[in-house]
This record gives structure tokens, C-alpha cells and sequence, in this order.
């Protein structure tokens, strides 16, 4: 049987290559996002502003 | 160099380290870090989070660096009044922290940075705000690396919010026992099942925690340019929508009962809150430490006189209700934590110096302990001259309630045990305190059989 001591197993790993592939995933959804605003650029609907300040306010009292 | 000591917190960072010299805090920043500050600064980043209250404000100071060979500059932080730690944190405090963390993450992005860390450890509370205190936690952003800080965030703050909000919210204690954060997969054997129907915690947590098993014994070798800055931002983005889509309100508890389940009316009430604000104002402590401090009533009457105020409290539901109105009414100088007066925060990590205990971050210069002795000296049995020694070692000034055998509540403690406390009386708590405090005011309060003492510790 196969046996790894704990000591030598690192989560690292499959942090890293998990990370890639849902952050692939999750980018398309930004990149329709993205061409979606345009679209509605062209027909004259304003993008929603997407300004500094507002991304914090969740966080901030 | 004499006169200067080096924080054993932060030893990890060969970027640089905090010291103190004659009580006065400084951060080294080395040579090793010297590209990514000046990044920091020029950008303008710096100047943007400060203003947004997201980051601890510092000043370049002509002071000498304590490790003079490796050193690049000394900056002086701004001094945090008090600093806590995640296991110490209500829900909604974990979540600010986790929220704060990523928007800071965001906006670094936009001008080419990235978060090299996302430590639970590096947010503290300041103006009641989260705030990251770590200047050296940014790294000039690499166009395809992925996010080095995203297994930290999954451990530091999405794992312990899920499990508070799906299982229970005590298990934020698990950030006392795991250090670098709980462990995926201990989290996704906790969670329940329903928590794979939620899409973010389904990626980050369980399907992360299963690529972890997975991968565990094989070494990866990064591939250059492997994730786009699109996918970098969908990340971010995906893991804010999950963090703000986590609650919890406590089952069974009614916000607000708090004050309604006590035995004594209402004017027994406004004469302790009476009494706490004159004697606070009186002695103006400027580090008030409130031990049992519930939903912070008597917490709001002590800062009052412009102190600091920390509203420690068991009950983490009364915790959470203190920061929520902290948070509505804009207050800067309340910070609620939860704590077992029992079995306080411990001194933790490498060499037990890591994480200050809860003892090591006083004496406090007034701490008020109201209808709180009872419960240690009946419930967890501590003989009165010890629980003397214990608050003289805490604070100067003590502003203390003694709750007699005959209060119904005290009847309460004394149904479920026998009476071994013959020297529970008011002579024997006055004796035992006189031995490690001069009792400058003693006061009954109105309506009640309570008494309330100002003392200063001997």
C-alpha cells in the first residue's frame, strides 16, 4: 500500500491546481460580464459604475 | 542594540519584522522588501487604502533599525489600543475581516499589486473598523500568477465563517487549536451536506479540500503565466459573494432580551449605570477593560469618558449584538470580543509567543467586573481571595459588583450545588479584596441587595 507520512504531505499542491481551474471558470463569467456591458454600451444602457469606493463599504461602518 | 526588542510575531517575514525601543513601536523593512514598498507608496495605493480606513496609517521615522545590516528603512505604525485575535471575534467581526481582506486584495490589484498574505492575524480592530496593520503583507503583481494567499483565505476566514454560520457558531474556536487556519478538510467533515448545493462553498471549500487529498504527496511545479488577471478577478469576486452570503443570527434568542432577564428593576439599573459613569469619569482610564461586559451597556457608560473600551463577553450572541450596534451607532472606541473569564486566551504559537494571552495584553487601567463574581466564585468555585489577586494583576482601578447569597440569581447558581461557600458574604468579599485593593467608594444600588465598590489596586 501506498503510505505518505503526514509530515511530507503539503495541501499546497492541490491548493494551487485548484485554484487555476475555478479561477478559470470563474473568469469567464467575468469576461461575459465584460462583453455583455458592451454590448449594452452600443445600444446606449449605461454601465453600472463600478468606482473604488464601492467595493468597500461592506466592510466599513 | 540595547533598549530595542524584536516582536516574536512577526519572525516569518524576511521583508521585515516589528521591534519596540523605549515603548514605542517600529517596523524594520529590510532591503529584501525594498521594490514591493517602494511599489506601495508610489502607486498611490498606500495613500488609497489609508484614506479608505483599510490600512494602519504609518510615518518614515530617522530612528535606528534594529537589525542594521539587512535594513532598508524604519516606519512608525500607528498604535492599535488593543489588539484581538479571529478566536476572539463575533461572526459578523470574522466577516468584516474576511470582507476587508479582499477588498483591500481588489483594490491592489487595480494598481498592480497583489496580498501576499490573508492572515486573519494581520486585520485588527481600529476605530471600529478592520484594518490591516501588516504594510509589508503587499508583493508587486506577477500578470499570470495565481493568488499565494488563497489557501490562507479558505483557512483563516471562509472554512471557520461556514462552519459558524452552517454548524455551529462556537467552532470559531477552532482558530485557537489550528493556528494557520482550520484545516479544509476537517471543515468539510463538519459542514453539512446542504453546503454542496451553495456554489462557493462548494469550489473553495469541499472540491479545494478534496484537490488538497488529491495532490498532497506530489510535487507541482508552477507553470509561468498559467492564470489570467480575468481569472484572478473572478476568484476574488467569487470568494466576496460567498463571504457576504454567510449569516447567523442565534436560534432561540431574541435580540435584545439581554436586560430583561435580570431580577432588578429599573432603577436599580440606571443607579449602577449612574455610578459606572461617574466613577469613570472621575478616574479617566484611558484602557477600560469591561470582563462580562454582555451586550455592552455598562461598556458604552465607561467610554463615555473617552477611554478605550474592550466589552469582553462569553456569550457569543451578546458579542455579536455589541459589535452590530458598535457598528450602527459608528462607535471608534468599543471593540467587544468574546472570552471565557475561566479559561482565557492563551499564549499560542511557535514558542508560546506568537499570540499574546489574555493576561500579557494588561493590566488594563479600569476594568469593571458587574454581576460577574458570582458566577466565578459559586459556578467555577475560585476562593474570593484569589479572584482578589486575579483582578489585581488586571487592572489599577477596579470597579466591582458584589451579588449576596440571598440575590435570586445567585439562588439560581445554588440550586444545582451544595453551599460550600460560607465566606460568600458581603465581610468576606470585602475582606478578601482589601487585601489587594485600598476600597476608595463602596455603594448599595438602589432597589437591590447588590453593592458596588471603587477600588485601586495596592
Amino acid at each position: 500500500m501506498h503510505f505518505t507520512p503526514l509530515p511530507y504531505l503539503d495541501p499546497g499542491s492541490g491548493s494551487f491546481i485548484i485554484q487555476i481551474a475555478i479561477a478559470a471558470l470563474l473568469g469567464l463569467g467575468v469576461a461575459l460580464r465584460a462583453s455583455w456591458s458592451k454590448i449594452k454600451k452600443v445600444f446606449g444602457v449605461k454601465p453600472r459604475s463600478e468606482d473604488e469606493e464601492s467595493d468597500s463599504d461592506d466592510a466599513r461602518h | 542594540m540595547p533598549g530595542t526588542r524584536q516582536l516574536s510575531a512577526s519572525f516569518r517575514d524576511p521583508g521585515g519584522f516589528l521591534f519596540t525601543d523605549h515603548g514605542i513601536l517600529y517596523r524594520q523593512i529590510n532591503r529584501a522588501y525594498a521594490q514591493d514598498y517602494a511599489r506601495l507608496v508610489d502607486s498611490g495605493l498606500y495613500d488609497k487604502l489609508v484614506k479608505a480606513g483599510l490600512l494602519i496609517p504609518h510615518v518614515e521615522v530617522d530612528q535606528a533599525p534594529a537589525v542594521a545590516d539587512a535594513a532598508f528603512k524604519v516606519i512608525q505604525p500607528e498604535r492599535v489600543p488593543f489588539i484581538s485575535y479571529p478566536y476572539e471575534w463575533s461572526f459578523s467581526q470574522l466577516k468584516d475581516a474576511a470582507l476587508a481582506t479582499l477588498s483591500i486584495q481588489k483594490r491592489s490589484l487595480k494598481l498592480d499589486m497583489s496580498l501576499k498574505d490573508a492572515s486573519a492575524y494581520n486585520i485588527q480592530f481600529v476605530r471600529g473598523r478592520a484594518t490591516l496593520i501588516d504594510t509589508l503583507s503587499f508583493e508587486v503583481y506577477k500578470e499570470g500568477e495565481p493568488w499565494v494567499a488563497y489557501r490562507q483565505f479558505c483557512q483563516h476566514f471562509l472554512a471557520p465563517l461556514a462552519l459558524m454560520a452552517y454548524s455551529d457558531v462556537r467552532l470559531s474556536q477552532l482558530l485557537r487549536v489550528y493556528i494557520d487556519g482550520v484545516p479544509l478538510d476537517l471543515a468539510c467533515n463538519l459542514l453539512p451536506a446542504k453546503t454542496k448545493l451553495n456554489f462557493g462553498l462548494l469550489t473553495h471549500l469541499h472540491i479545494h479540500a478534496g484537490a488538497q487529498k488529491q495532490y498532497a504527496d506530489k510535487v507541482i511545479v508552477p507553470r509561468k503565466g498559467g492564470m489570467s488577471r480575468q481569472a484572478l478577478t473572478g476568484l476574488i469576486e467569487s470568494l466576496e459573494s460567498t463571504v457576504k452570503k454567510l449569516t447567523w443570527k442565534p436560534a432561540g434568542t431574541e435580540w435584545g432580551d439581554y436586560y430583561e432577564n435580570t431580577n432588578y428593576t429599573d432603577s436599580a439599573f440606571e443607579h449602577k449605570r449612574q455610578l459606572v459613569k461617574e466613577w469613570s469619569a472621575e478616574k479617566q482610564p484611558a484602557l477600560i477593560w469591561d470582563l462580562g461586559g454582555n451586550t455592552g451597556v455598562f461598556s458604552r457608560e465607561a467610554a463615555l469618558a473617552g477611554g478605550f473600551t474592550v466589552s469582553f463577553d462569553i456569550d457569543p450572541a451578546a458579542v455579536e449584538q455589541n459589535y452590530r450596534t458598535a457598528k450602527t451607532k459608528k462607535e471608534q472606541n468599543i471593540l467587544p470580543l468574546v472570552l471565557d473569564l475561566t479559561n482565557p486566551s492563551p499564549a499560542l504559537g511557535w514558542d508560546n509567543g506568537e499570540r499574546d494571552s489574555f493576561n500579557a495584553r494588561g493590566p488594563a487601567d479600569m476594568a469593571l467586573a458587574l454581576a460577574v463574581v458570582h458566577h466565578l466564585a459559586i459556578s467555577n468555585n475560585v476562593p474570593l481571595p484569589q479572584l482578589a489577586t486575579f483582578f489585581a494583576a488586571r487592572c489599577k482601578w477596579l470597579v466591582i459588583e458584589f451579588v449576596p447569597k440571598s440575590d435570586s440569581q445567585v439562588q439560581k447558581l445554588l440550586t444545582s450545588r451544595e453551599d460550600i461557600f460560607c465566606s460568600y458574604t458581603r465581610e468576606g468579599f470585602e475582606a478578601a479584596f482589601s487585601g489587594r485593593f485600598a476600597i476608595h467608594k463602596s455603594e448599595a444600588v438602589r432597589d437591590s441587595e447588590r453593592m458596588l465598590y471603587l477600588m485601586e489596586v495596592k
